[in-house]
């Protein structure tokens, strides 16, 4: 049916599909059909495909490029990669460093993390707590342990300053010994006085003399002081109470170092230092 | 060529092994020059590795290389407004037909000869399509993917040109047959 439908025009239309040999297997029956009945689509399909084969040589005759183009080719790819590789250097790092904190932190791992950061700041806050709970503690103790120290100190002080026949060395140990206990009343205080205005060896009341001076904070120790200048008979010592009484500006000595100056006992050097002193003291009224 | 877009540029090679003879082909029908078209295969290849993320998977790598070629012919011919199109025909000529009688030898020269000045006097567009469809061996399908249109568009306008050409081959030979007598 087809085919009778067929006319030349339609036909011509389809020479160069066929030659081509691109058309369906029923439009080229057809075709075909219409071909064998029709001398005029017959000459014309003779020009079309003289043409047709004349293009087929044309198109086997296209010469061969030039060894040159492989050539020019690899090195233009070689170049592209050069100026393309500094490019992605330059961007690769931030992109990459982006790329793996993104893929990095998906949600899964997020929620992970912060249950861990969770779990860590408990144990933190725990751990503080109970720190702080054991800081009075140590506190405590330490100052049990000092306050101990120094009740050792005082009963060692005590004990070798009032142990008999004991040597020179021994009570001038005993002394330094009160450097290290911070509030001196009482029994120690006692028994320093007592070491100043009696004990037998001079060194050892110039060392008690200068372990009070610097105590002399305490009115009980300066009262001490001032009472002593009478009891002392080595002019030794009576030379560095007068200084001693001077450097704590002391006024309530005045009297007593007048006496010891009317003294006739008094050694000479003594007195000269005594007037020096009781001028320094008025001086500083 | 996915492959390229992907980074690997090595794989540009293996595509320029397999394409470049028929791009040449396609080039030296379209400018009748070897060296032009050497430096438009040059040219063509340069313009996928700078354009590789435009390449889509969707389309065939050789639709996307007549695309690109289609552009660099283009420009090249914007750039040289003097045609270059009338270089070559004795070139043609002469590798045609070896291993023929003289006689045989001579008419075919002289066939190609016309046939070239045929095609010369084509519109650029008929041209186009009857070296893709004739010379690339491409299939209407494919010329209208290249072209951007339909089928049908395609095989009108290839059945068009084919007129033209058989219009201005007879003109030409009656002319130098007019000629010889």
């Amino acid at each position: 049916m087809e085919a009778k439908l067929m006319n030349c025009e339609h036909a011509s239309e389809m020479m160069v599909d066929w030659l081509n040999n691109q058309m369906p297997a029923s439009e080229r029956a057809a075709f075909e059909v219409h071909l064998n009945e029709c001398p005029d689509c017959q000459k014309e399909l003779k020009t079309t495909r003289q043409l047709w084969e004349v293009m087929g040589n044309v198109a086997l005759s296209v010469p061969k490029p030039s060894d040159n183009l492989p050539i020019q080719f690899y090195t233009m790819l070689e170049t592209f990669k050069g100026a393309e590789n500094k490019k992605v250097k330059k961007t690769a790092f931030w992109d990459d460093l982006k790329y793996r904190l993104e893929s990095f932190f998906t949600p899964k791992l997020l929620l992970r993390v912060s249950y861990s950061m969770c779990l860590l700041l408990i144990g933190l806050g725990g751990g503080y707590l109970l720190s702080r709970q054991q800081t009075p503690d140590y506190q405590g103790q330490i100052k049990e342990l000092s306050t101990q120290v120094q009740e050792m100190n005082e009963k060692m002080m005590l004990t070798l300053l009032e142990k008999e026949n004991s040597s020179a060395t021994e009570r001038m140990k005993a002394v330094s010994y009160s450097k290290d206990i911070e509030s001196v009343d009482g029994k120690v205080l006692e028994a320093l006085l007592s070491t100043l205005n009696n004990d037998e060896n001079v060194n050892v009341r110039l060392v008690t003399l200068e372990a009070l001076a610097q105590m002399a904070d305490n009115p009980k120790v300066r009262e001490g002081l001032v009472q002593s200048i009478l009891k002392q008979d080595t002019p030794l010592v009576q030379a560095a109470l007068a200084d001693v009484m001077v450097k704590l500006e002391e006024k309530r000595s005045i009297k007593p170092l007048q006496r010891l100056l009317e003294k006739d006992d008094t050694d000479v050097i003594v007195k000269t230092k005594i007037k020096e002193t009781l001028k320094a003291l008025s001086y500083r009224v | 060529m996915l492959q390229v877009k992907a980074g690997d540029l090595d794989k540009m090679g293996l595509l320029f092994e397999r394409y470049h003879r028929p791009l040449f082909g396609f080039l030296y029908h379209m400018t009748g020059d070897t060296q032009t078209s050497e430096d438009l295969v040059q040219n063509v290849f340069y313009r996928m590795l700078k354009y590789r993320h435009t390449f889509t998977a969707e389309g065939e790598f050789h639709t996307w290389m007549y695309h690109l070629a289609r552009n660099v012919i283009n420009d090249s011919y914007r750039q040289n407004k003097h045609s270059m199109q009338h270089y070559a025909i004795e070139n043609y000529a002469e590798r045609v037909g070896g291993g023929l009688t003289a006689d045989e030898e001579l008419e075919k020269k002289q066939e190609t000869e016309m046939l070239q000045r045929a095609i010369d006097k084509l519109s650029p567009e008929h041209k186009e399509v009857l070296i893709m469809s004739r010379y690339q061996e491409l299939k209407y399908e494919e010329i209208a993917a290249i072209l951007n249109t339909t089928e049908g568009a395609i095989k009108v306008r290839v059945h068009r040109a084919m007129n033209e050409l058989k219009k201005h081959f007879l003109k030409i030979e009656n002319g130098s047959k007019a000629h010889e007598l």
